[in-house]
This record gives C-alpha cells, sequence and structure tokens, in this order.
C-alpha cells in the first residue's frame, strides 16, 4: 500500500489536494489548518496532488514512478551551472 | 554543434542489424518527435476545433485494429487486457485498479462490462510534458482509440474509455464493454 507522508511545517492548509484528489485520500482538518491523510488504500498515485500543492508539501512512498522521457538532460546540464 | 560523417559501403538488400547512434542520438531523435507531436496536435486544435479529438481517435482506432490482429481473440476481459498490456508495451504500462471497497475489478450493469484502468507509463503524457501542452486534449484521445480498437478486435464487442482522471504521474480510465456485438 501507498504511504503518504504530510509535511506539517510546510503544509498551509488550502486544501487543494483534498479538492483535487478523486478517490478522497485526503481531509483538511479545520481544527489545525494542516491536510490529513484519511484513505490511503485508495490512492493510486496519480500524483495529481502533488503537483497542486503550493508548498511541496506531500512525498509519498513506494509508488510506481512513471518513466520521465520528457526531461531534457541538456538543458538540465545547463541549469545546473546557474542554479 | 559538429556533426560527424559515417562512410561506409552500403548494399540495399542487406538487413542492418542494428540502427547503429548511441542512446544521446535517440534521446535527440525522441525529444524531436515528441515536439513534433506536441506541435501537430495543438495546430490540429487550432483547425478543427473539437473536431481534432475525432480525427486523432480515429487514427488511434485503427492502429487498435491492427495491432488486435495480433493478439489472440477472447471473451475473457481481464485475458484480454493481459494480452493489450503485452502488445502495448513498457511505454504504455497499465494494469487494473480498483478502490478498496469493491470486490473484483470488473462491474456488470445493463449488458455492460465495465473496468478501471490506471496508466502509469505513457508516451502520449511524456510528450505533452514535454511540449507543455494540457492532458486530456486531442492526443490523449489517440490512446483512447487504440485501446477502443485493440479491445474490439479482440472481443469482437463495441467498447469505449472514458478518462476519469488525469495526474503527472498516472491517469485513471473506465473501459466499457458492450457485450452483444458491434
Amino acid at each position: 500500500m501507498v504511504k503518504i507522508n504530510v509535511d506539517e511545517d510546510a503544509c498551509v492548509g488550502c486544501g487543494s489536494c483534498v479538492e483535487d484528489c478523486p478517490n478522497d485520500v485526503y481531509e483538511l482538518d479545520k481544527e489545525h489548518g494542516k491536510t490529513v491523510v484519511v484513505n490511503e488504500a485508495d490512492c493510486m498515485a496519480c500524483l495529481s496532488c502533488h503537483e497542486i500543492c503550493p508548498s511541496q508539501a506531500l512525498e509519498h512512498e513506494d509508488i510506481h514512478v512513471a518513466k520521465r522521457l520528457y526531461i531534457d538532460r541538456k538543458v538540465n546540464k545547463a541549469l545546473e551551472k546557474i542554479i | 554543434m559538429e556533426i560527424e560523417d559515417i562512410r561506409g559501403n552500403f548494399k540495399p538488400e542487406l538487413i542492418p542489424k542494428e540502427t547503429g547512434g548511441d542512446i544521446d542520438d535517440y534521446e535527440e531523435a525522441l525529444h524531436v518527435l515528441m515536439k513534433f507531436i506536441g506541435s501537430m496536435s495543438s495546430a490540429l486544435e487550432q483547425v478543427s476545433g473539437r473536431g481534432a479529438n475525432a480525427i486523432v481517435y480515429q487514427a488511434g482506432k485503427r492502429m487498435g485494429h491492427e495491432a488486435g490482429k495480433l493478439m489472440e481473440k477472447t471473451d475473457d476481459v481481464e485475458k484480454a487486457l493481459w494480452e493489450m498490456g503485452e502488445v502495448l508495451g513498457k511505454e504504455f504500462y497499465f494494469e487494473m485498479w480498483k478502490p478498496s471497497d469493491q470486490e473484483g475489478y470488473t462491474i456488470e450493469s445493463n449488458g455492460e462490462t465495465s473496468v478501471k484502468l490506471l496508466f502509469s507509463d505513457c508516451v502520449v503524457r511524456q510528450a505533452l510534458r514535454r511540449t507543455g501542452l494540457p492532458q486530456k486534449g486531442p492526443l490523449c484521445y489517440l490512446l483512447y482509440g487504440y485501446m477502443v480498437g485493440a479491445v474490439e478486435e479482440v472481443m469482437d464487442i463495441k467498447g469505449k474509455l472514458d478518462i476519469d482522471h488525469i495526474g503527472p504521474n498516472a491517469c485513471l480510465k473506465t473501459l466499457t464493454i458492450k457485450w452483444g456485438g458491434k
């Protein structure tokens, strides 16, 4: 089963992941203003939540990571010199 | 950039044993192709509007029918999907998916069988991300058509594929099979 970690210090409680997840994996803890994982079993590791999270507070463990053939290594190499 | 001139003897009747080039050449070719496909898709959408989806769908369906001819005919949905996975290969890695509270992968209702498919690796998604195009556009209909074409060919039935959810790492689709012939 997928294990999801929420970085509580980073989470701003915007609720974007709660709205975006099609399988209701997350809920917003209104008292603490943070996202909590309530339904890990239904996570299909689409990672829409990663893309929408403004603070990159989410981490998925032990998932199938899709190939990233779109990454241009030449561009990355050039960027590495700047960043 | 320096272009290397490769020279050698060549007889047209000989079948080349290898394509030549190295991984960097392949990467470059792949990226150029992804950019071409992305540009074609966006131009098609600009010219034909929503009709672009139908054109790409038809192209995919034709490819699916051709691929389906290589597969063993079956009435078993799960077996057909396994066969399709073998033919589609690693570039379209998919598996059946179900919510945790659902017993089996297939759902039967009103003479239709539906199964949810989770596409993890997808060349179409790669091409869209390479060119900065949104998912669920005309290019996604290529895979849609391909799956429908292949399943129609293998099972001799009518099928449709709906996109349930799109994500950067996986997309969830529902394949619906209508029993009773085409």
